[in-house]
């Protein structure tokens, strides 16, 4: 890529809405997301990426520590080099400690690309990273900068912060050949590491139904990726996937302009065969793949699906009698999961919307697509969604809803375990935090994962039904 | 040296205690240049001769003393906690929230989620100041919860901007009706995280412990624990003692009565500034003796107590049961553990108990981890050295290391121990290091677990559950590694990057 091109690539970087972050204005009980630094996750989820970062002596581990340890206990390589910022380098700035701090990482660490991420003292006291890190790459260094500032942003924003970052300062200063478009090739944007405590699992689903319609994929994230290989290859992409309402999109959206990739924006993720089927087909004709190809491997996929699902029947329809099978579906989410979930126990399971609370603090101007989202859950059936990040006030908007021979379930985090309890719903959690899970390698995407969020469905159902009465399990 | 109680803050670590974060050498050469900080009643003098820590180029991501206030302010019933910050700090909340509602179930307490709340500052806010929006949010929080007292905690971003939190505090406890304390626990103030344990005790102590001079009870033994299920109350009722559990989750009413007990003892002397001070303001005596790890300390300490609050008379029958009731378990594991290699990594007096009881218990510990070294206590006491107690009863330790939590210097030490298994408190990094290692762990959440007799037999048997799992260890440990660079993976000294601090 010529310099030009990096020029003009950053200029438009330069104008994205993740800065236009505001904090919303009330105070928050049980904090739902953690700040900008906590995107140092998705550099972690990234293969060969080492954030280092430019804060506090608390700040990156309790970002990590919230997002991955103590949610879905998902591990993670967490030896992330920081400058423990003390006394001297505010009062005195903070520039010669990173400096010597890069140098030393370069020395102990090994890594393809290093992610400095500066938090909120540098910000304050006014730090020049941007400079400081431009000069070890003009010596050849793989590193780039995003400033993640708590006070800016949380980890969603901030993840399209870093996101950029790595695009802008190395994916697009690759000194190779201009990039050629490769046919079949597409990048997914989805699911944002960590935060979403079934990413892992959901990227390799993702990753292996596009593949299995004939597809090479960047995932990009996680375990299921080649890491920067990948990364390097997103300029020759045809496609460019996003999976959520609005995280990555405006990342896609530059793609678009940069490198004349078209953008899918699938809003839901989708899970269950229907939508799955659905998702697929349209990506089929975007990538102009034959139909045949693509419907042999719906057809397959579907086969599986639906015995297993015949079989799932017999507990759903019959064997239930003693169970309060769930008729009301509310969600305390972020807006990716909130959806896609509500979507399949909506359209496939034949449960009626209840409360949808939102609760990223998703930004002013996604709401309105977010709320169209929402419509049509399934044929002439709305959702209505709530943004609110305070726990305090999500509660309320749960138990207050009139509820009239409905049995309700609770799909959200372990925050919502006192308003499961209050409005006598099973709780399942899919939202962080979840500390009440141990995640592995679960996914409850696609056609895999529906039916793996099923089981965690239903087995949480019959294990509260026989808690709560004692009499029917002793029958 | 006196606590000032005067201000709201509390002087740090460093300043009072002289504490360092990075060191390495023989045990006991660290326990002598400690001895000559501050002068003590042995062979030191006066003094003043500053104990000299290393410094490291590279560092990772540690840990900050506003977590540990903010946890342990958060598990004190019937409060709130407003975290006067913007919203990563509050990332604690979950982890928080999941360690009280264990507490509560230990304790015997309805389990419910503590009441923490992030005033959520924005870019705004550090431009034009965050007092309106604090001041808001200790309404709300009044307003939603009813709390009996509101801590404000500050954080790096409120310190910097210099938000006035006392003053916003004092208006509204004039507002409210309710005491509202601030917390200054700015994470870049304090090289090390043990500051927010002073942090708290000071706003515990300015605020909280009301004088009441004319109901001194003496049955009432404070006990200053970092936390966990009350594993004292066995061992002194016998001597007619009650315990007044404190720090570590409790009731406003266990805080009140501090000051009319008979004495205190604190189960770990990275806590000793609630004592100190309790005895400087009420005359509350310190029982300084050292700490209760193994067969012999445990005897003096109890020895020390029975002393201070007049009950020498009961106090040898109570050792000879507690001896006798334990003999044939200790035994047992004795023999099973003998001659087993143990590594130790916790912070500072925690981790010299630790090795005390591992000594007893047949281990051999020539390596240790400090995750930082008070050269002092706040009393000044040398009863309080508990480096110096452990080299003189039991022995140097040739291979010991003061560290933040730092995994890269974890990783060099542990290469060089190569131990059977390793003890650790802070599961963060050690324990996950030690597993992909292949190195059997087993991680102490609750400090208790090692104190007083029953704590070798809760230690003995807690890593004879663990070492099996080398066989889980070691797989992960051949199918993984670590992205440090070749030499660093091979490198045995954890200081190999290091320089003489010149501060």
């Amino acid at each position: 890529m010529s310099g030009d091109a990096d020029m003009n690539f950053q200029s438009r970087i330069d104008d994205h809405d993740s800065g236009n972050f505001a904090a919303p204005p009330g105070p928050i009980e049980q904090v739902r997301y953690a700040c900008a630094l906590g995107a140092l996750a998705s550099v972690v989820a990234v293969r060969g990426a080492i954030p280092i970062t430019h804060c506090g002596p608390g700040c990156a581990t309790k970002q990590f520590q919230a997002l991955s340890s103590i949610s879905g206990y998902q591990g993670g390589e967490f030896h992330v080099p920081s400058t423990n910022i003390g006394n001297n380098e505010v009062i005195f700035g903070g520039a010669d400690r990173l400096n010597e701090l890069i140098t030393s990482t370069l020395k102990v660490m090994e890594a393809e690309l290093y992610v400095v991420q500066s938090g909120c003292i540098p910000g304050l006291v006014g730090d020049d990273v941007a400079n400081l890190v431009n000069g070890y790459r003009r010596r050849g260094v793989p590193i780039v900068f995003a400033e993640t500032l708590g006070y800016r942003g949380n980890n969603y924003t901030g993840h399209e912060t870093v996101v950029r970052a790595i695009l802008d300062q190395y994916v697009a200063n690759d000194d190779g050949p201009a990039p050629q478009t490769r046919h079949g090739l597409v990048n997914v944007w989805a699911a944002l590491p960590y935060q979403n405590p079934f990413w892992r699992g959901d990227l390799a689903e993702i990753r292996r139904i596009l593949e299995g319609i004939g597809l090479e994929v960047n995932i990009l994230f996680g375990p299921a990726s080649q890491g920067l290989d990948e990364w390097r290859a997103i300029p020759s992409a045809q496609l460019n996937i996003v999976l959520s309402p609005w995280l990555g999109l405006s990342v896609a959206r530059r793609l678009e302009e940069v490198y004349n990739q078209p953008v899918l924006h699938e809003p839901a993720i989708p899970i269950g065969a229907r939508a799955t089927g659905a998702f697929l087909r349209r990506v089929g004709e975007a990538v102009g793949i034959e139909t045949a190809k693509v419907e042999a491997f719906i057809a397959r996929e579907e086969r599986d699906y639906y015995n297993y699902l015949r079989d799932f029947a017999h507990f759903y329809a019959g064997c239930t009698s003693q169970y309060r099978l769930p008729s009301e579906i509310n969600v305390v989410s972020d807006s990716a999961y909130a959806l896609a979930i509500a979507k399949f126990f909506v359209a496939d399971l034949g449960l009626n919307p209840g409360v949808f609370v939102i609760t990223e603090n998703p930004p002013e101007s996604a709401r309105d697509s977010i709320r169209a989202a929402f419509r049509n859950l399934a044929p002439d059936i709305d959702g209505e969604p709530i943004f609110e990040a305070d726990g305090y006030r999500a509660r309320d908007l749960i138990t207050r809803k009139a509820r009239v021979g409905e049995y309700p379930i609770l799909f959200g985090s372990t925050w919502e375990a006192a308003t499961a309890k209050e409005i006598g719903a099973p709780l399942v959690e899919i939202s962080y935090p979840a500390t009440d899970e141990v995640v592995i390698a679960r996914s409850y995407v696609g056609y895999r994962g529906a039916l793996q969020l099923l089981e965690r469905t239903y087995t949480t159902v019959v294990r509260q039904s026989t808690e709560e009465n004692p009499e029917t399990a002793a029958l | 040296m006196a606590i000032n109680l005067r201000t709201t803050q509390a002087e740090t670590r460093e300043q009072r205690l002289g504490t360092i974060t990075q060191w390495q050498g023989r045990a006991e050469d660290l326990a002598r240049d400690s001895a000559f900080t501050y002068g003590c009643a042995r062979d030191c003098g006066t003094g003043g001769r500053p104990l000299c820590g290393l410094s490291s180029p590279y560092s990772q991501a540690s840990m900050c003393a506003e977590q540990i206030a903010v946890t342990n302010a958060t598990i004190i019933r019937d409060s709130v906690v407003i975290q006067h910050a913007p919203i990563g700090c509050a990332s604690s909340q979950s982890s928080t929230s999941r360690y009280s509602r264990d507490l509560a179930a230990r304790r015997g307490w309805k389990p419910e989620d503590p009441r923490s709340i992030c005033t959520n500052m924005g870019e705004q806010d550090m431009v034009f100041g965050g007092v309106d929006r604090l001041a808001e949010t200790i309404r709300q929080a009044f307003e939603r919860h009813r709390p009996r007292v509101i801590f404000v905690a500050a954080s790096c971003a409120t310190g910097i901007i210099g938000d006035d939190i006392d003053g916003t505090s004092r208006e509204l406890e004039d507002e409210l009706g309710i005491p509202i304390v601030p917390l200054h626990c700015e994470g870049f103030k304090s090289r090390h995280w043990s500051s927010g344990w002073d942090v708290i005790e000071h706003g515990i102590l300015r605020r909280l412990v009301p004088n009441r001079p004319t109901e001194k009870r003496d049955d009432l033994l404070n006990v200053i624990h970092l936390g966990g299920p009350d594993v004292f109350s066995p061992l002194v009722n016998p001597l007619g003692l009650k315990v007044n559990l404190v720090m570590g989750g409790n009731s406003l009413e266990r805080l009140a009565d501090l000051s009319i007990a008979t004495a205190t003892v604190t189960m770990c002397f990275v806590l000793s500034y609630l004592a100190t001070g309790l005895e400087q303001e009420y005359g509350v005596p310190d029982i300084r003796a050292p700490l209760p790890y193994g067969l012999a300390a445990t005897d003096d300490w109890l020895r020390d107590i029975a002393r201070v609050t007049n009950r020498e008379h009961l106090v040898e029958a109570v050792i000879a049961a507690e001896r006798a009731r334990i003999a044939p378990e200790l035994q047992r594991l004795r023999k099973a553990l003998t001659g087993k290699k143990g590594f130790v990594a916790a912070g500072a007096a925690f981790a010299h108990g630790l090795i005390a009881n591992l000594r007893e218990l047949g281990v051999e510990v020539d390596d240790a981890f400090s995750y930082h070294h008070d050269p002092s206590t706040d009393s000044g006491d040398p009863q309080q050295d508990s480096l110096g107690h452990l080299v003189e009863t039991s022995g140097d330790i040739a291979n010991f290391t003061v560290s933040p939590d730092q995994h890269f210097q974890a990783h060099a030490a542990l290469k060089r121990a190569k131990p059977d298994f390793v003890i650790c408190r802070h599961s963060g990094t050690m324990a996950i290091l030690a597993g992909r290692l292949g190195i059997p762990v087993l991680p102490i959440f609750y400090s208790n677990d090692g104190l007083g007799y029953e704590g070798l037999i809760t230690i003995g048997r807690g890593i004879l559950r663990v070492l099996p799992r080398r066989r889980f260890y070691e797989d992960v440990a051949a199918h993984s590694r670590f992205p440090y660079q070749k030499w660093w993976l091979e490198e045995t000294n954890p200081y190999a990057l290091a320089s003489e601090d010149v501060a």
